[in-house]
């Protein structure tokens, strides 16, 4: 039978897990392949910056000691999967005693609320864009004005973001230019923090939307222009039907599919990029996190918030793949497993 | 005639490409030539007087024309050296990722087997992982001294892209004929990759790199930004995370953070255009959609002459007519002529075979009947009546409405001709609805019963296509177009593509559906052998001509085109052996076709006549008509 069937969710779960697996591997084995061991790289790379560090001998004994880097390399490795699997990280270095996963956790819900919006406007936006660029019937006037929306696919999500900090916010003074909301608002469902929030959400999804809906939209086009070749499109016309109906049960409908296998594989990117945006707004999700984690030295945070982002991503990522059966009747996976 | 040839035509002249290419070769020049014109230690020393302006405003100096920043160093300084390093690592990072991708693309591609599912596996799951959360990571911990060891990090993650990419070109590409023949040629793996495929897929390759380049410089500069990059050389990234941090948006120093950014801009949209350009030159698809126009006719009316309709003897309505239909297809190489006055009518209740060989135009007047001529391709003159109306002129509006209702296709549903995601309910539905209103269940009951007039059993009416079987989509397919009764019929070569039993069981059906519901049809094939147990008249066309149109019978007793007589004497027969009749395919070009008769290089009768003067197709025999000067 076609749809979700036990090998596809199975198969699917795989690459989820190994995803993870590979990410977080990555992060454990290349810092360490590096000569000498994170904690001295770390208080090197700070006394680099800042010239000089006192005790730095003592401090690196003291950390290695403390995350056990003097044991072997299998031993460290199976002690961090453990700190995954239980997702325990320890403490925070920089803010003892606080957990870590007590700084992590507050940053996922912004960054989760950021992204999600940002991600379904982009694609939906850009896909609806991509799909009249590549119709015969798109009205004359709008497949000019289209390519035209297509300037800012090249830029990065960040540079974007700065430009638009000093225009808007500190130029015209329209919306604020960092925080997730205002000091004075009181965070709950109440008017004031929403509008507050909102506010302050327009700049950081304005700059991911625009600089990335232009992907979607050339990849769309690309599709749309291949399914316009296609004989049941030409049997859509010949049958006289709307060409409303021609374009979104006939083309639409059939050139989205790849492109959501194609937003699968850019989520990763997606991501990535908005840490960047994150960072230039100052809005205090993970991403934001991540960075402070990195300029405080917080090594437990680092490894945690590094290990959740793998994990929503490959997350996310599987959320996809078992969305698509169910709008491609032709998959089945059945076969391809084992 | 039209007949131009234009050596300018690669496809590698694309203007985004060169437009793109030009820009990157610009920006790699500040780098180049920067160093002779202005002196780049200042890039590194801040001798200068802090927060200079640049020349242009208050207070700047000539001595700094882009002005200075808060450590007193020189901002042009730092942008003739931070750009082309920003440039390098993209391209280390990006031809390492592409390297890498070749080899483990075309493994995958070529091996196949438990290789190809591997690296498949592998290469998707990498390419989810947000790269810049584990470079950020690895950042920290390892010193980035300089630029290389970033670009070494950053290949890490240049490599799934490609990979990927190569991997589905390999797949495509070693299906190709020419790579099979190299293989049975005894041609090694290695020359196949690299001698019969690589050239294919250099306009892919390409574009895969600029793509590769954007993203890798993106992620050095996006590390650099967060200055987690090297930071003893300036870098755009250091200089924005410099400037950034040093509040220079608030102190309005426009010219410490804005310089680098639209330095960067203009890369990216460099390479921007030349992937996009790439794009465009790998698939001639995206080349023909942006080239097309999408026309029915002219918008000017042509004029043409007016000839005596060819309607049936006994003054009967005539469903459909086709007069002097030219449909030519501008293509950059010239406009060729795929019909060249074609004039026929079909007659109420009969199956009238058009017939040829490939490409000698009957799809094409298929299409153009039907109204949906492919771009490059136009009908340029003549008319295409249907029960009266001039399809040609008739609003876009009343197209619609007579479609389906009137005339109706049988395409060659074996193929690709049903919407592959919906349910056959939903496409047989659609065609009913878009033209009368009626209930859901009416709609069921009625949907059920077309299926059954072609022999398919209910519960085809859920199912998907590719559930199907070939013959099963065929007859779907009829029992689409008989669904609003129409009065005209074209099928488009309905049995090919079927084996032959399947053949006959859909010819049977089709015959069964016009006798039941006295349809006109237009057929149209190259089985001779088929159509002539299914057609009432043949129309037999020949590059672009209808040569000659006569009853079934005296078609094939008594052909008297010589084309028709090659054709007839081509279909094999198990009692007689005979020596297979070679005819070779056209003989002319289509752009500029010869004076005369166009049959003249093969013909075996062929007079000096027929080398000046083109025949018509003129009556000879009751209801016989040939296009020749032997009578």
């Amino acid at each position: 039978m076609d749809g979700l069937t036990k090998g596809y969710v199975l198969q699917r779960f795989l690459m989820f897990l190994l995803t993870i697996w590979l990410g977080s591997t990555l992060i454990f084995f290349i810092p360490r392949l590096a000569p000498g061991d994170p904690v001295s790289a770390m208080v090197n790379r700070i006394s680099l910056d800042q010239g000089y560090v006192e005790n730095a001998e003592q401090i690196i004994a003291t950390w290695k000691a403390r995350f056990g880097l003097d044991d072997p390399l299998w031993v460290q490795y199976i002690r961090y999967w453990r700190n995954i699997f239980s997702f325990d990280f320890g403490y925070s270095l920089a803010r003892f005693p606080t957990q870590a996963w007590e700084i992590v956790g507050p940053a996922l819900p912004w960054s989760v609320g950021l992204l999600s919006v940002a991600t379904i406007l982009s694609f939906f936006v850009g896909v609806t864009i991509g799909a009249l660029m590549g119709w015969h019937q798109t009205p004359r006037w709008l497949q000019i004005l289209l390519p035209s929306s297509l300037t800012f696919a090249s830029i990065p999500y960040f540079m974007f973001g700065i430009v638009m900090i000093y225009v808007v916010s500190f130029q015209l003074g329209w919306l604020p230019s960092t925080g997730a909301y205002s000091r004075w608002v009181n965070p709950g469902w109440n008017w004031a923090f929403i509008t507050d929030m909102v506010a302050h959400a327009i700049l950081p999804v304005v700059s991911i939307v625009l600089t990335s809906m232009g992907g979607w939209a050339l990849g769309m086009r690309g599709l749309m222009i291949s399914v316009n070749n296609e004989d049941y499109f030409l049997l859509a016309q010949v049958k006289g039907l709307s060409p409303i109906r021609i374009f979104f049960r006939y083309g639409v409908r059939n050139a989205i599919l790849p492109a959501i296998t194609a937003l699968a594989m850019g989520l990763g990117g997606l991501i990535s990029g908005s840490i960047l945006v994150e960072f230039i707004f100052a809005y205090p999700g993970t991403g934001y996190t991540l960075y402070e984690s990195i300029i405080t030295q917080d090594y437990t945070v680092t490894q945690a918030i590094a290990n959740l982002i793998i994990l929503i991503t490959a997350g996310s990522v599987f959320l996809l793949d078992l969305l698509y059966p169910l709008i491609d009747p032709r998959i089945t996976y059945g076969k391809n497993v084992g | 005639m039209n007949l131009q040839i234009n050596t300018w035509d690669s496809p590698w002249l694309n203007v985004k490409f060169l437009l793109g290419g030009g820009v990157v070769l610009l920006i790699l020049l500040i780098g180049w030539l920067g160093p002779v014109f202005w002196d780049t230690e200042m890039a590194y020393t801040g001798s200068a007087p802090l927060n200079l302006p640049p020349m242009w405003s208050d207070g700047g100096t000539n001595d700094h024309p882009l002005g200075t920043e808060s450590n007193g160093r020189d901002m042009l300084a730092q942008l003739i050296v931070g750009t082309p390093s920003s440039l390098k690592v993209g391209f280390i990072a990006a031809i390492l990722g592409m390297l890498i991708g070749l080899a483990l693309g075309s493994a995958a591609g070529y091996l196949g087997g438990w290789w190809d599912h591997i690296i498949r596996t592998i290469s998707d799951s990498a390419i989810t992982i947000p790269s810049l959360v584990v470079l950020i990571v690895i950042a920290s911990f390892v010193q980035m001294t300089d630029t290389t060891t970033m670009a070494l990090i950053l290949a890490l993650f240049a490599w799934p892209g490609p990979t990927r990419l190569i991997r589905a070109q390999v797949l495509t590409l070693r299906e190709r004929g020419y790579v099979r023949m190299a293989n049975l040629s005894g041609a090694s793996a290695w020359e196949i990759m690299f001698v019969e495929m690589a050239p294919n897929m250099l306009p892919w390759l390409a574009a895969s790199l600029t793509g590769g380049i954007s993203a890798a410089i993106l992620g050095a500069t996006g590390l650099e930004a967060l200055g987690l990059g090297p930071t003893r050389v300036p870098s755009l990234g250091l200089i924005i995370n410099q400037a950034t941090t040093n509040a220079a948006l608030v102190r309005g120093m426009v010219w410490w953070w804005l310089p680098p950014i639209l330095i960067l801009m203009v890369i990216f949209i460099g390479f921007f255009l030349m992937t996009i350009g790439l794009d465009e030159i790998a698939n001639p698809r995206l080349r023909r959609f942006k080239a097309s126009k999408h026309e029915r006719m002219p918008k000017k009316t042509a004029v043409y002459p007016v000839s005596i309709p060819l309607s049936s003897p006994d003054g009967e309505a005539v469903p459909l007519e086709v007069h002097d239909l030219h449909v030519h297809y501008f293509t950059p190489r010239g406009e060729i002529m795929a019909t060249n006055g074609v004039t026929f009518s079909l007659r109420k209740g009969e199956i009238l075979g058009l017939v040829g060989e490939s490409g000698c135009g009957k799809t094409t007047v298929a299409m153009s009947i039907l109204q949906v001529v492919q771009p490059p391709g136009r009908i340029v003159q003549g008319e295409i009546r249907v029960n009266g109306k001039d399809l040609n002129r008739v609003s876009e509006k009343a197209l619609r409405d007579l479609r389906w209702r009137e005339l109706a296709l049988i395409p060659q549903g074996a193929m690709n001709a049903l919407n592959p995601v919906t349910r056959i309910r939903e496409q047989i539905g659609d065609a009913i609805l878009a033209h009368e209103s009626q209930g859901r269940t009416e709609l069921e009951k009625r949907i059920l019963q077309l299926l059954n007039d072609v022999g398919l059993p209910d519960r085809v009416i859920s199912m998907y296509p590719h559930e199907l079987s070939g013959g099963m989509k065929q007859r779907v397919c009829i029992a689409m177009a008989i669904a609003l009764n129409p009065d005209v019929i074209i099928a488009d070569e309905p049995t090919s593509a079927l084996d032959v039993v399947v053949q006959r069981v859909v010819a049977q059906t089709l015959l069964e559906v016009k006798e039941r519901l006295g349809v006109s049809m237009v057929m149209i094939g190259h089985d001779m052998g088929l159509l002539a147990q299914v057609v009432d008249r043949m129309a037999i066309m020949y590059a672009g001509h209808l040569v000659e149109v006569a009853p079934v019978a005296s078609a094939y007793e008594k052909p008297l085109h010589p084309y028709t007589q090659l054709l007839i004497e081509s279909i094999p027969s198990i009692k007689t052996r005979k020596p297979m009749k070679v005819t070779e395919g056209l003989t002319h070009d289509l752009r500029n076709p010869p004076p005369g008769c166009i049959f003249q290089y093969r013909c075996p009768f062929v007079e000096p006549r027929c080398r000046e003067q083109r025949p018509s197709l003129v009556e000879i025999e009751q209801d016989h008509l040939v296009a020749c000067w032997l009578y």
